[in-house]
């Protein structure tokens, strides 16, 4: 059955206490586990241990994503298709990447970016009681989204790595930028039948563009940019809505400059269906539909 | 392989053309499809060929609900399971029903008759392939983007949510017990959302509503104004439920079909543990905020 979602992010951050502080008091996590140089955290409403880590270095940016897969056998499964295609992979057992953290393999994808896969992480359960639950906890801090949504990375080859996407890992392509050039300046694949689960547009390796947290609609987007601004926060791009995807979002950067996204909306699309195509001409709708711009900021900043 | 999402409910109505009417315009969903005895209906953001079937019949009822899986082979797997548990399928050809490619039919344990299908015929989504808006502009009614799931009655609720979680991997999400601790209602999915099918206990082959997703609460909260507009009597909502944590609204068709506009929720992985509900927060349960039910909510359905 393979990936179901986008598991957890990792991130490098200069200072852990105040990474964590934004994390737990601005964004609204709950810390579940720490060690000297980690810091793992989850959404309120995620069943898992973590969703999130924040790790101590003296940069920025994206040391992996984890990608949570359905069976233990999907472990074999892609390391045997990863080897197929001349890819080195690396396991390891439940608890040796982390506290609560499950079976894996990591990888690394044409892009640089390293890859993990991973089965059977602990269940902590969400905040809610699993008799007679109400629908979400009282007075929470921040803006305390339910749950980690997608990623957007960037990398030099966007043709080739969304074709190692789709044909390595079953990812399905749901949109794309395509160059007047016909190169693929950016794509979006999913593999949960949502509009997206990863993006990826063109610039360096190894990059992370953004992570988004799922907030529940266009009115949470609203409160999302009031704790922003209250907090001080520096934000990017206000509420707005993207063309691709036809999510709502907001984007703002946590206190190391890794880009953050609240995101909303977006559709269902079945397995079988073809790629929406944006041209270069309307790349600024397929990125801020409200705006019709491409935003230089937005497509040269990353971590 | 397996069952991928809902795909069509079809119901039967004493008056063709002012069913059409309501859900056309009162709705806002696309008519794709007509022929003698009925119509066929889609969303503006779905991307086969109809989601509703209108049957002419002389009694106001359900005929099916259909299931899409991912291939033409997971027909043949799940009619073997089907027999097995001593049930009789039908095969139906492609070409005898319209819109889809073949098909296996047969009734489930409450006696409603449930579809598989692998092939819908693709007739695209309302925007388009190359640089789409993001939304269709002047559609009339709610404009609900699909359908989203549905509810239906059996009197034997625990051997209707075996049936389901046994032969196709359905997984309740959510369960209502009552003071005996039996199973009184199910949810059920095979999707990431908290449910593609409930079960409540009532008389066998009834249809207690279908609802059709919306984008959030300001969408409800819009689709309410429309609803009042158009003097459609509304069942119960706006309001939000305990179970599934959507936010809702209740209303019957002109014909006495109830149907729900829906939104929010969460995501359940497959392990996710079932929720349960007991019979003295039944009320907190199907209506969060009132906290109780209405007797026409729980006795009504076709």
């Amino acid at each position: 059955m393979g990936i179901l979602r986008l598991s957890h992010v990792e991130v490098r951050v200069p200072d852990l206490e105040l990474a964590t502080a934004y994390y737990t008091e601005v964004v609204g996590l709950y810390e579940t586990a720490r060690e000297q140089d980690r810091v793992f955290l989850k959404c309120w409403d995620e069943q898992q241990h973590h969703s999130v880590i924040l790790t101590s270095e003296p940069t920025y940016g994206l040391n992996h994503m984890g990608w949570k897969v359905r069976y233990r056998e999907d472990l074999d499964h892609y390391t045997d298709r990863l080897a197929k295609a001349g890819v080195d992979v690396v396991r390891y057992q439940a608890g040796e990447i982390g506290p609560g953290h499950g079976e894996a393999i990591r990888f690394t994808l044409p892009s640089g970016h390293v890859m993990e896969l991973v089965y059977g992480m602990q269940i902590v359960g969400n905040l809610l009681p699993l008799v007679n639950p109400p629908p979400k906890p009282i007075n929470m801090v921040g803006f305390a989204p339910p749950r980690l949504d997608h990623i957007f990375i960037t990398c030099e080859d966007v043709a080739g790595n969304t074709t190692f996407l789709q044909e390595v890992l079953d990812f399905h392509l749901t949109e794309q930028v395509v160059g007047d050039d016909g190169f693929q300046v950016a794509t979006w694949l999913e593999r949960s039948h949502h509009s997206h689960d990863i993006a990826l547009v063109t610039g360096k390796d190894r990059g992370l563009h953004h992570f988004a947290f799922w907030v529940d609609d266009w009115t949470a987007i609203r409160d999302t940019a009031d704790v922003l601004a209250y907090h001080g926060v520096p934000i990017e791009t206000n509420p707005t809505r993207h063309g691709a995807t036809r999510g709502h979002c907001i984007y703002f950067f946590d206190p190391a400059g890794n880009r953050n996204e609240a995101f909303t909306g977006g559709y269902q699309v079945d397995p079988e269906e073809p790629p929406i195509t944006w041209t270069e001409a309307e790349m600024g709708r397929a990125i801020f539909y409200y705006d019709g711009v491409v935003d230089q900021h937005f497509l040269t900043v990353h971590s | 392989m397996g069952m991928q999402r809902l795909a069509h409910v079809d119901v039967t109505v004493t008056d063709l053309d002012l069913a059409a009417a309501y859900y056309t315009e009162v709705i806002g969903m696309l008519e794709t499809e007509r022929d003698e005895n009925s119509v066929y209906l889609k969303c503006w953001d779905e991307p086969n060929h109809h989601s509703l079937r209108l049957i002419y019949g002389p009694r106001v009822g359900f005929d099916l609900m259909s299931f899409k899986v991912d291939r033409d082979d997971d027909l043949e797997e799940f009619e073997r399971r089907v027999l097995n548990y001593g049930f009789p399928v039908r095969r139906v050809s492609k070409g005898e029903r319209v819109g889809q490619g073949e098909s296996i039919q047969f009734e489930t344990p409450s006696g409603q008759v449930m579809e598989l299908v692998a092939d819908l015929e693709m007739v695209g989504r309302a925007t388009s392939p190359v640089n789409p808006v993001p939304f269709v502009e002047g559609l009339p009614g709610i404009a609900p983007p699909r359908l989203d799931h549905l509810l239906v009655t059996a009197e034997e609720v625990g051997d209707s949510t075996k049936f389901f979680e046994d032969i196709f991997g359905f997984r309740t999400t959510e369960q209502l017990l009552d003071g005996q601790g039996h199973q009184a209602a199910t949810w059920l999915t095979v999707t990431d959302s908290p449910h593609d099918l409930a079960i409540v206990t009532g008389k066998n082959g009834g249809l207690h509503h279908f609802a059709w997703w919306l984008d959030d609460w300001d969408h409800v909260r819009r689709s309410a104004d429309v609803l009042a507009y158009n003097g459609i009597q509304i069942d119960v909502g706006p309001t939000r439920h305990g179970i599934t944590r959507g936010n809702t609204i209740y209303f019957f068709d002109p014909l006495g079909t109830r149907n729900e506009v829906f939104t929010g929720g969460y995501r359940p992985d497959p392990e996710f543990p079932t929720i349960t509900w007991t019979e003295d927060h039944i009320g907190r349960a199907i209506f969060y905020y009132e906290g109780e039910l209405n007797t026409r909510f729980m006795t009504v359905h076709t």
